[in-house]
């Protein structure tokens, strides 16, 4: 397997005023983030919402600019935000939305906008193209005969279709999905979860697939990364982390999901304040909602250790979690 | 007179819009039909007038309207009011259709600028129209006038300033809510360039917003144009306007009341209708805007 | 709300520079004033002379600056004409236009106001329709064809009112209709719809549910939160007190400041023109700070930021 994405150190930091004569607050959303992404494998961002998991997956395809650390990609450094280079490295990596309508142009008829990053990027004219999209269309499950619909003409999976033919048009080598069926309905995002894991499969394109939501996770992704407050607390496999996850948190949201036939005994339910970034608390930031919580957790910010092959954890009682689970 | 863009603030009467949905009001129906015919008149007012402007029929001076000869009489010199009042309409209304053109072309770049660029740009462009706020337009138009001489060209360029804010504003806004989550920053996203990103995505959205803002420009500069002329800063002699129709026939309000007045009805009947077709388009293209 | 007045106050500073400046280069732009002042035959070392005394000489920025510090001063320079200051001349003409605009201000305020507001309170009734078929009149027909027609009608077909001139408070008659017509439609038409946008709001009909009386609900919820809108408008109107008038006074050859102007534009009386735009720049930028300090007054919402 080679290196396709490669992040060090991100950080993305925020200045909020609040007032004239009060100094500005930094709000770090992401803090220090190092990841990789293969070439053809899967990425889950797991975390609440306002841990910096969406910044992350912008940062990752320089459409926000890191503030510290850099990003990588295919060996290169990733360009300036809007220079030359960085508009032509768009082909390479694409992004999926999470809201599938805002991400559409109400005015075009669907197929000209799945075209489009052809017409942008000069991939194919005349004949090539139109055959280009219906293929498109075909492999995300869209009738030939939507072609000309306009994007309020189709129901929201639909759409999400449209979203997922387009970034995939320019033929990419990495998509982010960005929380990319939390706006549909229940009975629709699996259909487009498994459309995202056979399109994975076929093309063996590589996929950061960001959601708060560890069930759809699970389905899709090789490795996950569970995030809070702008850092990550644990990376594994997606088999071990489900299985035996060390991390505190990643253990509650572990207990939190169902599953068919078995009680939820053991579930582990947090207390305190949901996490706030504007004020992050001192030393491990999920201290105060830690059911283990020791001591040092109080004054020192745990650092990601690597704890066996392919796990990685940012816990100071991570060992002796091992009993808890 | 940069008062109309209030008059439909800030309230959109809803009954009424709804009124207007079901069918044409005929109100509206009948100020289609006056602009189309004034269209119709300023397209073909070389082939309808009866005489040349500057023909003089001075057995006829003063003549009063009915006259077979000269429908609508004639004025002090003895050239046909008609004749005039035709090539009037057409001058005025290229003198407005242009400029509300270019304010339109000059506001929505200035407030595409702002939108993309931000920063310095954008409070420049904040400057320039608080600026333009506080200088009425006739005001800063006959100073303008003052210092550099009235040509047609210089009349035609400082209305196109008219109301440029007003689009400005307009399109700054839908190009940052478009940009900062919409679709436009998903086309960024692709790779597009700036350039394909404004004219092919947010400009088509944004188009009906800006006809409906054009819409209440084009009476207004209509109306500064007229005003100037009238004042004798517009349009000049041998060439006439509405306006400036109005303004000479002003000397002979007591003997000769018809040189003033057809020019008069139509300024009044042309303003009419667009305010009324602008106010019908406006609720149903867009019923949000101010 | 210190910080946001303080904010208005820097905008309007940086406006009057900007018009300011603008005066400046269009003042420059027209061509060199020793040119229009000694003629183009003018020898050269009289030129030059002029050219030393006045300045002009002088790098752009100097001479920019130069005129920032008299107008600062309080020197806007000399009346091509007769060689009054330019300063002096548009003063003295202030009282004419504001004994013509005043009162027209007042008939809008006290005609316009009440008949949008009792329009929007009698919705769809024949005096509503009155009111909308009025203001759109009123708004339509040009100030220089209302003022034509009123002198039509009441000077030459009746021989009632004075034409022009401004011998007696009946000459004040026309000018003064004619400013107020208009702006007594707009403002109708204005507060029409202000006042039925607040009609509808929950609060209104709220407060008529639990039992309020029609008249308190008009009177302490819809009136003043319908006034915020209004208050803009107003201002706005109050600002072109001085400016509003260049059509009308011309019309009925009324010795105010929009005469002056025209007159001193077709002049090419420079020094007066400029004086005249510095001078009502500022009583816009002046009121539109006014309306601010007005709506930091009305609006509860600007006024908590005080804390």
């Amino acid at each position: 397997m080679t290196v396709l994405l490669e992040a060090r150190d991100l950080a993305r930091v925020y200045q909020i005023l609040r007032g004239l004569f009060v100094e500005p607050t930094m709000l770090r959303a992401v803090d220090g983030v190092s990841l990789t992404v293969e070439a053809g494998e899967t990425l889950g961002i797991v975390g609440e919402s306002g841990c910096g998991k969406s910044t992350l997956g912008r940062m990752l395809l320089g459409i926000d600019p890191a503030d510290e650390g850099a990003v990588r990609f295919d060996g290169d450094a990733m360009p300036g935000l809007g220079s030359k280079d960085w508009r032509q490295s768009r082909r390479k990596m694409q992004l999926v939305y999470q809201d599938p309508l805002a991400a559409l142009d109400r005015r075009l008829p669907i197929a000209e906008q799945i075209g489009e990053p052809l017409d942008i990027h000069g991939l194919a004219d005349g004949a090539d193209r139109a055959a280009r999209i219906w293929s498109l269309m075909d492999a995300v499950g869209l009738d030939a005969e939507q072609a000309d619909r306009y994007p309020h003409q189709l129901s929201g999976g639909q759409r999400q279709r449209v979203v997922i033919a387009r970034a995939l048009a320019s033929e990419p080598k990495l998509i982010v999905c960005d929380e990319p069926v939390s706006a549909l309905d229940v009975s629709i995002q699996a259909q487009v979860v498994n459309l995202l894991r056979d399109l994975q499969q076929d093309t063996g394109i590589a996929m950061v697939f960001i959601s708060h939501d560890l069930k759809v996770v699970r389905n899709i992704a090789d490795r996950v990364a569970v995030m809070y407050l702008g850092r990550i607390v644990e990376e594994a496999s997606s088999d071990d982390v489900f299985r035996d996850p060390r991390h505190p948190y990643t253990q509650a949201l572990v207990s939190s999901v169902p599953e068919p036939g078995k009680p939820l005994a053991h579930r582990t339910i947090l207390q305190g304040e949901p996490p706030n970034p504007g004020n992050r608390p001192s030393g491990c930031a999920f201290h105060p909602r830690c059911p283990l919580v020791r001591e040092i957790c109080r004054t020192t910010a745990p650092s990601l250790t690597s704890i066996a092959h392919g796990r990685q954890v940012a816990c100071h009682v991570a060992g002796a979690c091992l009993h808890a689970a | 007179m940069s008062i109309s863009h209030t008059l439909a603030s800030p309230a959109t009467d809803a009954k009424s819009v709804r009124r207007s949905r079901s069918r044409l009001p005929m109100s509206v129906g009948l100020g289609i039909a006056w602009l189309g015919a004034m269209v119709l008149v300023a397209a073909f007012a070389d082939q309808i007038r009866p005489f040349d402007i500057t023909t003089m029929d001075l057995a006829h001076r003063l003549a009063p309207p009915g006259g077979l000869k000269h429908l609508l009489g004639t004025d002090e010199l003895g050239r046909d009011v008609l004749t005039r009042l035709i090539q009037s309409i057409r001058v005025s209304l290229v003198i407005a259709f242009g400029a509300t053109l270019l304010s339109a072309t000059f506001g929505t770049l200035l407030g595409f600028a702002a939108a993309q660029f931000r920063g310095v740009v954008e409070h420049l462009i904040l400057v320039l129209a608080d600026f333009q706020a506080a200088l009425p337009f006739l005001i800063m138009s006959l100073a303008v006038l003052a210092f550099f001489g009235s040509s047609m060209l210089l009349l035609v360029c400082l209305m196109g300033f008219y109301g440029w804010e007003r689009y400005a504003r307009i399109a700054r806004g839908l190009a940052i809510s478009a940009g900062t989550q919409g679709y436009a920053a998903a086309v960024v996203q692709l790779g597009a360039t700036p350039g394909r990103v404004y004219l092919r995505h947010i400009l088509p959205n944004v188009a009906s917003t800006l006809i409906v803002s054009m819409t209440l420009t084009f009476p207004e500069i209509i109306l500064m144009e007229s005003g100037l002329s009238f004042l004798g800063l517009g349009v000049q002699p041998p060439e006439t306007s509405l306006g400036n129709m109005v303004g000479f026939g002003r000397e002979y309000l007591t003997r000769a009341p018809w040189i003033m007045l057809a020019p008069a009805v139509v300024i009044m009947l042309t303003t009419l209708s667009i305010s009324l077709v602008g106010d019908w388009l406006r609720d149903k293209l867009d019923p949000t805007i101010r | 709300m210190v910080r946001f007045m303080l904010g208005r106050l820097l905008r309007a500073f940086i406006t009057i520079i900007a018009v300011v400046t603008f005066a400046f280069v269009v003042l420059r732009m027209s061509g060199d004033p020793s040119q229009v002042m000694l003629g183009p035959d003018a020898p050269q070392d009289a030129v030059d002379a002029f050219r030393h005394r006045w300045g002009l000489d002088q790098p752009l920025w100097v001479q920019y600056f130069a005129y920032v510090r008299s107008i600062l001063t309080g020197d806007f320079g000399v009346s091509m004409r007769d060689h009054a200051s330019a300063l002096g001349l548009v003063l003295q003409r202030v009282p004419a236009t504001l004994q013509l605009t005043l009162p027209a201000m007042a008939l809008k305020l006290f005609l316009g106001i009440p008949a949008g507001v009792y329009a929007a309170l009698n919705r769809d009734s024949t005096t509503d329709r009155a009111v909308i078929l009025l203001s759109v009149l009123g708004f339509t027909i040009p100030s220089f064809v209302m003022g034509l027609l009123l002198v039509l009608i009441f000077s030459v077909m009746l021989g009632v009112l004075p034409s022009g001139g401004q011998d007696t408070w009946v000459h004040g008659i026309l000018p003064t209709l004619t400013l107020a017509i208009g702006g007594i439609g707009i403002l109708a038409r204005f507060s029409r719809s202000a006042m039925i946008e607040v009609l509808t709001q929950h609060y209104v009909r709220t407060a008529s549910a639990k039992g309020m009386s029609w008249r308190n609900v008009v009177w302490r919820h819809a009136l003043p939160n319908a006034a915020l809108p209004i208050v803009t408008l107003v201002g706005f109107m109050v600002g072109s007190l001085i400016a509003g008038a260049v059509v009308v006074e011309s019309i009925f050859s009324w010795p105010g400041i929009g005469r002056l102007l025209i007159v001193s534009v077709s002049n090419r009386d420079l020094a007066v023109v400029q004086c005249i735009l510095l001078v009502i720049a500022a009583t816009m930028v002046v009121s539109n700070l006014l309306v601010d300090l007005a709506y930091g007054w009305l609006d509860p919402r600007l006024a908590a930021r005080r804390h």
